[in-house]
């Protein structure tokens, strides 16, 4: 079994998958969607094939498989997995198959969906297994492409404009990104894409300084960072639920794990002359997202907002700098993918019987769907930081970090749990608390079949929580090699 | 059996129960009960048997949970430590939690949510017993807030009414707000000291070794800690509040247990907290107003839980001042017997609610509340013990917190517990007067409607709990040796005077209390009503609720309103300006549906034209 390329095949499955669904007639509804769910989860048992073949002490990069392509510009197809990657691998496999589930009720343009759907996912995927720059951008922009038709078609609210606005920001990024990575290329002399190669030679210091916000900022916007956020809860409300739960489960963490693998990992002197400036921007992201988010009126502008303040601990454990920092950081990355994939998962159940978002319209539904609000309300401690959950020690972790390196905004950031508490407090006791409306009282429960997406996510934020060392396994050596640099 | 399979007995085994309540039993009441019973049967028992146990302390790691850097390179363990002041409050908080759900079976037997509440109770029994075992801080912290979630969702079990639902998340934010303060501390304990084990942290090498701004620090933040979830001044309006939720609830959280758990805190970290002068100086004074400040409202509410629910902060008040004076077995000790009367005083009001259907004393008095005969000797024993009249449990607990306050150097603390203790006997009193002497003629008028119902015992289930509760708050008060040698801390014995005066106070209260309540011409008037203004004060609790309305509450919402208009206007307001100009422009250029999708591939076209040109080189 180690000699099979795993990681190829990680790629391979979805876009047989891809292939299968192009094929299949339009009018064959339930066959596209069998094909994307068993090639799903196909891909998490591959995700759970990596996890198990990575070797915690073994050296960084791992199921390393390497074909030269253009050997002439240094481009050669280069698959390797550090922990994080191995974590985020699973993170996506999983949102893949949860996503996928969540769909299961569409109808409409069933073909074209689930192919979008799947490209986005490949995408990701070679994202999180490529250590050559030049693949890494390209499945990042692959990951990024479909969005564009899938809010603007599958969408609702606003969708051409939420469309519109998401891609010219991220367009935005990616130049920013694009001239950045080219920089990388010609400064190193080594003629060499490849992220290992180029992990080796240490960059000029005012040459790293120069170009780490160029690439912070590109990958910044998709992680949303203030103030480049504001495309994304627009993004969130405007998308199908599959979508939101990829975009704000795994599309957003691409760009943070981008921060992480290329701009910390490649430009370490850089990473520490603007860890202040961007370290004050994730505070903000923190305390402001929620202050935001404490006066919508809309569910998915709720969790939009949630995204950008929970958002911000990631990138303030990624400019801590430190061990724990960086721990935190990207178990952050993990939690927070897939607990807002049970929100949006469970926030979809509501809207697709209802098509209604707005809170105030909504009261008592714990009494009319039960199961349904328990996925919710679980969703919403967990984005409140409440032990037992993942996030918790992700946000432990990062906050650890932070009274060390700043201790200021360490308490800033602390002192946002009051507000994520209140924020997420409100729209329990206006939609789920309560004297019910009756408006609402037709709403059918979630079936076993349905809930069951769901259930997994919960699994997971309880599985990680309960045993944080799971996931800090992994992600603790990887970022101790990389400290090494500093 | 070993001990480290009792300890997950005890804890484990209300977790189960929960799971098979909430999940599997979810529709079958029935089971779920039973389920919840013997999981908390089980923890009762483990409990008993490792309080039987007690040995040396017992300091057992069972898994490496968390790395970080600040650990000196070891991992934060999971585990458990087993020492006298874990157990006896182990013990205690299994016990009651078993009677209490014993009691629910009668108390709850005609809610339709009945597998979620017992879920809920089991979660709050797990939790707070892997709190009250816990062997380092960060697995307390972690059962600290799971102890505090159970309280949200129990408080807000009747979810559905507004005034339950509002109540719960009250409790929630306002504890978190203590919370906060406490996370920054355990982050700088652990940055400082190097490791979350509580005995390592309490040992003297680990206090000398801490420079002293850094100590007052830390025990501050974590004093915040426990000001939010004790109920402490400022931090101490949720709790009445708290009341919406069921009545065992509020038993068994709202005073017996849950909100100890901050005064658990103080004992557990005692010698760390009180070798900072700061936070013995900061917490006297809080401490000593809230006990009487609460006293105050407690002795002019009519709602019996609200007496109930100000006289716990204002006895967990007393616990903290005794700690804080350096009284620990008195702070323990008065925990230990508080709990259990406190609790039978919360049943006992729980059994006269769920009968009369009215939380108002003059209600329930005139409705003949008294011819419940084993509620009513439930109630007048628990008072007695409240009160502080010997030889009930109260009394003797509460002798030990004055004498630990009365070593201080200054008296104004000695003075505020007097004056407490005072106004204790008299709301108690007053209480049960009210209860067991109705006076018609009186002229008090009455609220709601009489509900004219002949008096019938409670349940055999509700008042099981209720003879144990009664039978125990008489004993617990003799168990003062015991804990002593549990603990290994002294016990510290009043003067004759202090005790003389401690009873003088208390008949001389409970004799004003008859005066005005209890004899047949009593006009049922207090004497704080002659003076309106204060009355009025202490009716509206002080106006601490509209205080923080017009303050916080306007802060936030100012805040929250500030930031959104920044968002609409100036974040995404100068977003959506590049925005519109770029679909206008899209759209004349490519004059169909999709050309908005042809400006995103046009650009990535021209980007890759830039791309083969630095190739090209």
């Amino acid at each position: 079994m180690g000699d099979l390329p795993v990681l190829s095949l990680l790629l391979l499955m979805p876009t047989a998958a891809l292939g299968l669904i192009v094929i299949l007639p339009r009018t064959s509804k339930l066959a596209i969607k069998v094909v994307s769910a068993v090639s799903a989860l196909l891909t998490v048992l591959l995700a759970a094939e990596v996890w198990w073949l990575y070797d915690v002490d073994g050296p960084q990069y791992q199921l390393q498989q390497i074909v030269p392509w253009l050997a002439d510009f240094g481009i050669s197809y280069h698959l390797g997995v550090d922990g994080p990657a191995v974590l985020m691998t699973l993170l996506n496999a999983l949102v893949f198959l949860t996503g996928t589930l969540s769909m299961w009720t569409l109808q409409e343009r069933v073909k074209e969906y689930f192919a979008f759907m799947v490209t986005l996912v490949i995408g990701v995927f070679g994202v999180f297994v490529s250590l050559d720059i030049f693949f890494f951008f390209f499945f990042y922009e692959l990951a990024v492409l479909p969005m564009y038709p899938l809010i603007a078609v599958w969408g609702s609210s606003n969708k051409e404009y939420a469309a519109m606005k998401l891609t010219l920001f991220l367009m935005a990024g990616s130049a920013l990104l694009f001239v950045g990575l080219l920089a990388l290329y010609w400064s190193s002399g080594l003629r060499t894409f490849d992220l290992v190669a180029l992990g080796q030679h240490a960059f000029d210091r005012s040459f790293q300084v120069a170009i780490y916000p160029m690439i912070y900022v590109g990958f910044g916007i998709l992680a949303g960072m203030f103030p480049l956020h504001s495309w994304s809860p627009t993004g969130h409300v405007a998308a199908p639920t599959a979508v939101s739960m990829l975009h704000a489960g795994v599309l957003m963490k691409l760009g943070a794990f981008g921060i992480f693998r290329i701009a910390i990992t490649l430009l370490p002197e850089g990473a520490k002359a603007w860890a202040d400036t961007f370290a004050i921007l994730a505070t903000v992201n923190i305390v402001y997202g929620a202050f935001v988010a404490l006066r919508q009126t809309d569910f998915k502008f709720v969790i939009g907002f949630s995204s950008v303040s929970h958002m911000g601990i990631v990138l303030l454990g990624l400019n801590v700098l430190s061990a724990d920092g960086l721990n935190g950081a990207v178990f952050q990355m993990f939690a927070h993918g897939a607990m807002t994939a049970l929100f949006f998962s469970s926030v979809g159940f509501i809207y697709d019987q209802t098509h209604c978002r707005d809170i105030g319209r909504f009261g008592g539904l714990a009494k009319q769907i039960p199961i349904a609000s328990a996925f919710f309300i679980i969703a919403g401690l967990s984005g409140m930081g409440v032990p037992g959950f993942a996030s918790f020690w992700a946000e432990l972790l990062v906050f650890v970090g932070a009274v060390r390196g700043y201790p200021l905004l360490g308490v800033f950031a602390i002192a946002g749990l009051v507000i994520s508490a209140l924020f997420m407090l409100r729209v329990y006791l206006r939609a789920f608390f309560g004297p019910p409306n009756p408006e609402w009282n037709q709403l059918k429960e979630v079936s076993a079949w349905g809930a069951l997406p769901r259930a997994i996510l919960v699994c997971v934020l309880l599985i990680f929580g309960f045993y944080p060392r799971l996931a800090l396994r992994l992600i603790g050596p990887t970022t101790s090699l990389l400290l090494r640099r500093f | 059996m070993n001990t480290t399979l009792l300890a997950l007995t005890a804890t484990t085994g209300p977790l189960v129960s929960c799971f098979l309540a909430l999940v599997v039993f979810r529709r079958r009441p029935s089971l779920a009960i039973g389920a919840a019973l013997l999981g908390l049967g089980a923890a009762a028992a483990a409990a008993l048997a490792l309080l039987q146990s007690a040995g040396p302390p017992d300091h057992q790691l069972l898994m490496p949970w968390l790395d970080s850097e600040e650990s000196r390179g070891m991992p934060l363990m999971f585990g458990f430590l087993l020492d006298g002041t874990n157990l006896i409050v182990g013990a205690m908080v299994a016990c009651i939690a078993l009677l209490v759900a014993i009691y629910s079976i009668g108390y709850m037997a005609d809610d339709p949510g009945k597998s979620r509440y017992f879920g809920m109770l089991s979660l709050f029994a797990w939790s707070m017993l892997s709190f009250v075992y816990a062997a380092n801080l960060l697995q307390m912290f972690v059962f600290w807030e799971l102890v505090g979630l159970a309280s949200f969702l129990l408080i807000g079990f009747w979810y559905e009414k507004p005034a339950a639902a509002a109540a719960a998340r009250k409790a929630f934010i306002m504890t978190r707000v203590g919370d906060v303060g406490m996370f920054v501390g355990l982050i700088l304990l652990l940055q400082s000291a190097g490791s979350l084990e509580v005995l390592e942290l309490c040992s003297s090498a680990t206090i000398a070794a801490l420079p002293q701004g850094r100590l007052d620090l830390i025990a501050l933040l974590l004093f915040s800690g426990i000001v939010g979830k004790s109920a402490q001044f400022p931090l101490h309006t949720w709790l009445p509040d708290a009341m919406e939720g069921p009545t065992p609830v509020s038993a068994l959280l709202h005073s017996a247990t849950m909100v100890a758990a901050g005064v658990f805190l103080f004992a557990r970290f005692h010698p760390l907290l009180v070798a900072s002068t700061v936070l013995v100086q900061v917490a006297l004074p809080i401490a000593a107003f809230t006990a009487l400040l609460s006293a105050t409202v407690a002795m002019v509410q009519r709602d019996i839980k609200r007496v109930l629910a100000y006289s716990s902060i204002s006895q967990l008040a007393f616990m903290l001042a005794g700690l804080a004076a350096g009284g620990l077995h008195a702070g323990l000790f008065h925990l230990i017997t508080h709990a259990f009367f406190k609790a039978l005083l919360f049943l006992c009001a729980g059994a006269y609610i769920h009968h009369y259907h009215s939380n108002d004393m003059v209600v329930i008095g005139r409705a003949g509340g008294r011819n419940m005969h084993w509620t009513t000797a439930g109630l007048i024993v628990g008072g007695g013990a409240l009160a502080g009249i010997p030889p009930l449990a109260g009394f003797f607990s509460k002798e030990g917190i004055l004498a630990a306050v009365g070593g201080l150097s200054s008296p104004a603390p000695l003075i505020a517990l007097y004056l407490a203790s005072f106004l204790t006997a008299y709301y108690t009193a007053r209480m049960v007067f009210l209860v067991t002497r109705p006076n018609p003629a009186s002229g008090l008028a009455s609220l709601e409607e009489l509900p004219q119902k002949p008096a019938r015992e409670a349940p055999l289930s509700m008042r099981l709990p209720l003879m144990i509760l009664t039978l125990a708050s008489i004993a617990a008060g003799f168990a003062a040796k015991r804990i002593a040698a549990l603990i290994d801390a002294p016990e510290q014995h009043p003067s004759a005077m202090m005790i003389g005066s401690a009873i003088a106070t208390a008949a001389l209260a409970v004799a004003l209390a008859w005066f005005e309540y209890g004899r047949k011409q009593a006009t049922q008037r207090s004497f704080v009503e002659r003076m309106p203004t204060l009355h009025r004060l202490f009716l509206r609790q002080w106006y601490i609720d509209e205080i923080y309305r017009a303050t916080f509450g306007k802060l936030v919402a100012a805040l929250s309103g500030l930031a959104r208009l920044f968002e609409d206007q100036i974040v995404d307001g100068t977003a959506d300006k590049i925005g519109r100009a770029t679909v206008v422009s899209g759209r004349a250029a490519a004059q169909t549906q999709l050309g908005a999708f042809q400006v995103y591939v046009g650009s990535a076209v021209i980007a890759l034209a830039i791309f083969a040109y630095f190739l090209g080189r």
